[in-house]
């Protein structure tokens, strides 16, 4: 019988663990979900199950028990792990029928009939059957992951470990890659633990692990888990006032949550839930944000930016391709899509940080032809850019000085604002530690917060709410909402968490260098009545595209 | 304008002073490696291996053997045939081998010219040649020639004819070079690598202006160096003369390290990640120290090599630096130095600061 049992399993790195005293086991077929942020845990768990990471604590699988990467030597001709990250386990100048030989050559497996019907058919399952002989460089993002997959898959391993497989792909690959997935558990009986980012894949697991801090908060199948919440879950609405002024209850993405019972009637709960409810129950309170409104006046134009065909190349690549885009005064948009899909390079051709193939560009309403037309509104535009780029040999509190400086902030209006922004975006208990210490939350806050310096009139936010926790993700939609209220701030956001497209007032859909959907969210839903959420819409999109 | 120029400088300086490995490679590069650089390269023979084969009667050969001893010789040792002896020089016991056979017994004897055969080891090409210098100045001494001239030599700008200090100071300008290109490259690199270069870019500042901040404070850095290394190896250590003034030698210095700065940000320019910086600079820093000087003559250069040299700040640099320590040229004369240095400092400062240094 091939079944797993983890028993009270710890990795614990130099400082910090990583995961406490975990214990789970999984039966042939099943597969096993793991859902939390970014550090809670989930990759530590799966290398050392995987027997390539130290642990303590003990691992058996089909009865022989391991509890070192050594001890599990034995066994890895029967484990399959794909880590995390698009392309990681790729070669780029393999073609995709060399990356199946290499892969079947370095696992020695016998090439006879059956092993080549089995390459066959995975490699139509992946959809890769007429590209055999492109190189993986050249595969999109959702290609190159069903590629990693299925090379993974070559040698039938029957305990398949896939970190994150899905994160940052478009969502028809990735139904895809679930479409394999199933089936092949379903042939060969294969055990999965599969971790991702997002929620709404948890519903395609047999049962669900979520992870929290190094430890597992819950366990059970989707269902079981959002009754245990069920009675927490209310219809959003104001939460009580307390005498505290830390919150009690939560009130996120049209509902609240509470331990106590609250006037608004109960409401059907998501995984989400699981998360609020849990930091509820751990008093895990969250500072009150707040943003009072700016010190400077600033008129807010009608249009704040206008693209008109705006193109990039990077040699035969089009990376945007004769892009429109407008964004208003006192706007939210999200540009949405899967990576690779040229967000990042808009927002870049935007700023001047790449040069403008082909197109024109308004900026708070001056047409963009050199970088000198740029210098004066540079002190209206603010840019967080991807994996919040600050200062790791500062404190938070000396990247904050600095950035003032650098805008010609009086040092006192400097120091003011600053700790003003460290008490309402919740950063103070934090102001003399490098940012390497801190929490992807907290840093995603303290990067807007040094890009609102200034006081800009616009927010360019290039993903800042990656591989950061549901809750912190809250917080950070809301600090935006409010920015807005109280700004009047423009904000362009680019994510690959298509559920967040709910929190913006206009979507803005790419898809490998082109524009899909542009629209406000209300449009969108009226335009799709039978969608359920925002990815159901997302795929109508991508399904007429292809 | 002035305020956010010295907010980069200052906070450049303090990011080096608190990495700690940094200031342990900066502190060592201008200190021990300067001093062992001086101390360890011997042109003169020292502890030479010397191995003999005497089929004479001992007289003569005892003679000339006694003349090779501590510290250039070690005791010289006996093998009992040229067989032996050429072994031992294939596997490097002995560097210089010397055959006394019969014939030259009985031909030194007789009055005839008499042959002395010696093995050298020309892999160890400096230090078995010095020897053959040494013991054909020791025959020339037993043969005392009818000739009655007698050099007298005046040692010029290097009285000791001392070259530990030479290869001190040299060694000093080839790590100011690579210091300073290395540590300018590394600090826009790391902030291309982190993305903060790109919010530079997007500040109201004149990128130019954190530019040349950021390249200021390495030039500092490098200059520190410098004085601690005049201060601890140069002048102290080695007791090197200055002849010229040591003021110009520190201008120079300055203008010389912000021309390299020059290559450091075009090395930042074309290179992604730090590892990058590391190979480009090896591979830029190379030709460049070649064709400075530093290790062959330019005169005896090709003349296609010759031009090429012209284009090394480095040749500049090592040219001025000797002057004004051993030749204690006026400043005046040092003007052409300093042109060179500057003339190629403008040139790659204006192709970085197009490079990295804009937005579109």
């Amino acid at each position: 019988m091939a079944g797993l049992e983890v028993r009270d399993v710890t990795v614990s790195y130099k400082k910090k663990v990583a995961i406490r005293k975990v214990s789970f086991d999984a039966k042939a077929g099943e597969i096993i979900g793991m859902i939390g942020a970014d550090g809670a845990g989930k990759s530590s768990l799966m290398h050392a199950v995987a027997g390539v990471l130290r642990f303590e604590g003990e691992v058996s699988y089909g009865g022989r028990v391991y509890r070192s990467p050594k001890e599990a030597e034995a066994l890895k001709t029967e484990f399959g792990l794909m880590p995390q990250g698009i392309g990681l386990v790729l070669y780029e100048t393999l073609t995709v029928a060399e990356h199946l030989d290499f892969f079947a050559h370095i696992r020695s497996l016998r090439q006879d009939a059956a092993f080549r019907d089995y390459r066959q058919k995975l490699l139509h399952m992946a959809g890769l059957s007429d590209f055999a002989d492109r190189q993986a460089g050249k595969l999109s993002g959702g290609m190159m992951q069903k590629l990693s997959l299925i090379c993974t898959l070559l040698h039938r391993p029957k305990l398949l470990i896939l970190d994150e497989p899905t994160t940052g792909v478009d969502p028809l690959s990735r139904l895809e890659l679930w479409d394999i997935l199933d089936s092949i558990r379903k042939e060969e009986g294969t055990i999965a633990l599969v971790s991702t980012a997002y929620m709404q894949e948890a519903a395609k697991m047999d049962r669900i692990l979520l992870f929290d801090e190094g430890e597992i908060i819950a366990m059970g199948t989707g269902e079981t888990l959002i009754d245990s919440v069920r009675e927490y879950t209310f219809e959003a609405g104001k939460c009580p006032e307390k005498s505290s002024s830390d919150t009690a209850c939560f009130s996120f993405d049209k509902r609240s949550y509470s331990l106590d019972p609250l006037p608004s009637p109960h409401v059907e709960p998501t995984l989400e839930a699981l998360f609020f409810v849990n930091a509820l129950r751990k008093k895990r309170t969250l500072p009150r944000l707040e943003i009072e409104a700016r010190e400077s006046k600033t008129e807010i134009p009608e249009t704040v930016m206008e693209a008109r065909g705006l193109t990039k190349r990077f040699g035969d690549f089009t990376a945007n391709d004769h892009i429109d885009m407008r964004l208003k005064g006192g706007e939210i948009v999200g540009l949405l899509g899967a990576n690779g899909a040229g967000k990042t390079t808009f927002i870049k051709m935007l700023l001047g940080l790449y040069p403008i193939d082909e197109g024109g560009l308004t900026l708070l309403g001056k047409s963009i032809r050199s970088s000198d037309d740029r210098q004066a509104l540079k002190a209206k535009i603010g840019y967080v850019s991807q994996h919040f780029a600050l200062y790791k040999d500062m404190t938070v509190r000396e990247n904050l000085i600095y950035f003032a400086n650098m805008h010609r902030i009086p040092l006192s209006t400097a120091i003011k604002r600053i700790n003003r922004y460290a008490r309402e975006l919740g950063f103070n208990d934090y102001m003399d530690h490098s940012p390497n210490e801190l929490p992807l939350g907290i840093n995603q806050r303290f990067s807007v917060a040094a890009a609102l310096l200034h006081e800009p009139v616009v927010l360019f936010l290039d993903e800042p709410t990656s591989g950061v926790d549901t809750i912190a993700r809250a917080q950070f939609w809301e600090m935006l909402h409010r920015l807005k209220a109280s700004w009047g701030i423009s904000i362009l956001i680019t994510t690959h968490y298509m559920s967040e497209a709910e929190y913006c007032d206009r979507v803005v859909l790419m898809r490998q260098g082109r524009k899909i959907a542009d629209d406000t969210v209300e449009a969108l839903y009226a335009g799709h009545p039978d969608a359920k959420n925002f990815e159901d819409i997302f795929l109508s999109y991508y399904r007429s595209e292809t | 304008m002035n305020r956010v120029f010295w907010v980069v400088f200052g906070k450049e300086i303090f990011g080096f002073l608190r990495s700690a490995g940094l200031v342990a490679v900066v502190l060592y590069a201008f200190t021990a490696d300067i001093y062992i650089a001086g101390k360890g390269i011997q042109i003169k023979p020292r502890n030479v291996k010397i191995g003999y084969v005497d089929d004479t009667g001992g007289g003569i050969s005892r003679k000339i053997l006694s003349h090779l001893h501590r510290p250039e010789f070690l005791k010289p040792r006996r093998f009992n045939s040229q067989k032996a002896l050429s072994r031992a020089i294939f596997n490097k016991e002995i560097l210089v081998g010397i055959l006394f056979d019969q014939d030259f017994e009985k031909d030194f004897r007789q009055g005839r010219k008499a042959q002395l055969n010696l093995l050298l080891d020309a892999t160890a090409a400096s230090q078995s040649f010095t020897t053959l210098g040494y013991l054909q100045n020791i025959v020339m001494d037993f043969s005392k020639p009818n000739f009655p001239v007698v050099i007298k030599s005046h040692k010029l700008f290097n009285q000791n004819a001392d070259n530990h200090t030479f290869m001190a100071l040299t060694e000093m300008l080839s790590v100011t070079t690579l210091l300073i290109v290395i540590l300018t490259a590394v600090v826009f690199v790391r902030e291309k690598e982190e993305g903060t270069w790109d919010i530079m870019l997007l500040m109201p500042v004149d990128p130019k202006l954190i530019i040349l901040a950021k390249s200021l404070s390495q030039v500092m850095i490098v200059m520190a160096g410098v004085i601690l290394a005049l201060g601890f190896v140069i002048f102290g250590a080695f007791n090197t003369p200055m002849n010229g003034s040591f003021w110009a030698f520190i201008l120079l210095t300055f203008f010389y390290s912000f021309s390299s700065a020059g290559i450091g940000l075009f090395v930042a320019a074309v290179s992604k990640s730090t590892m990058q910086v590391a190979q480009l600079s090896i591979i830029i820093m190379m030709p460049l120290i070649f064709l400075s000087g530093a290790w062959t003559p330019i005169y005896a250069m090709h003349p296609i090599l010759q031009f090429l040299s012209l284009f090394s700040p480095l040749r500049y640099y090592i040219e001025g630096s000797e002057s004004i320590f051993f030749r204690g040229t006026a400043f005046v004369d040092l003007l052409p130095y300093f042109g060179g240095v500057l003339v190629l400092g403008v040139l790659l400062y204006w192709y970085g600061f197009r490079k990295i240094g804009k937005l579109f």
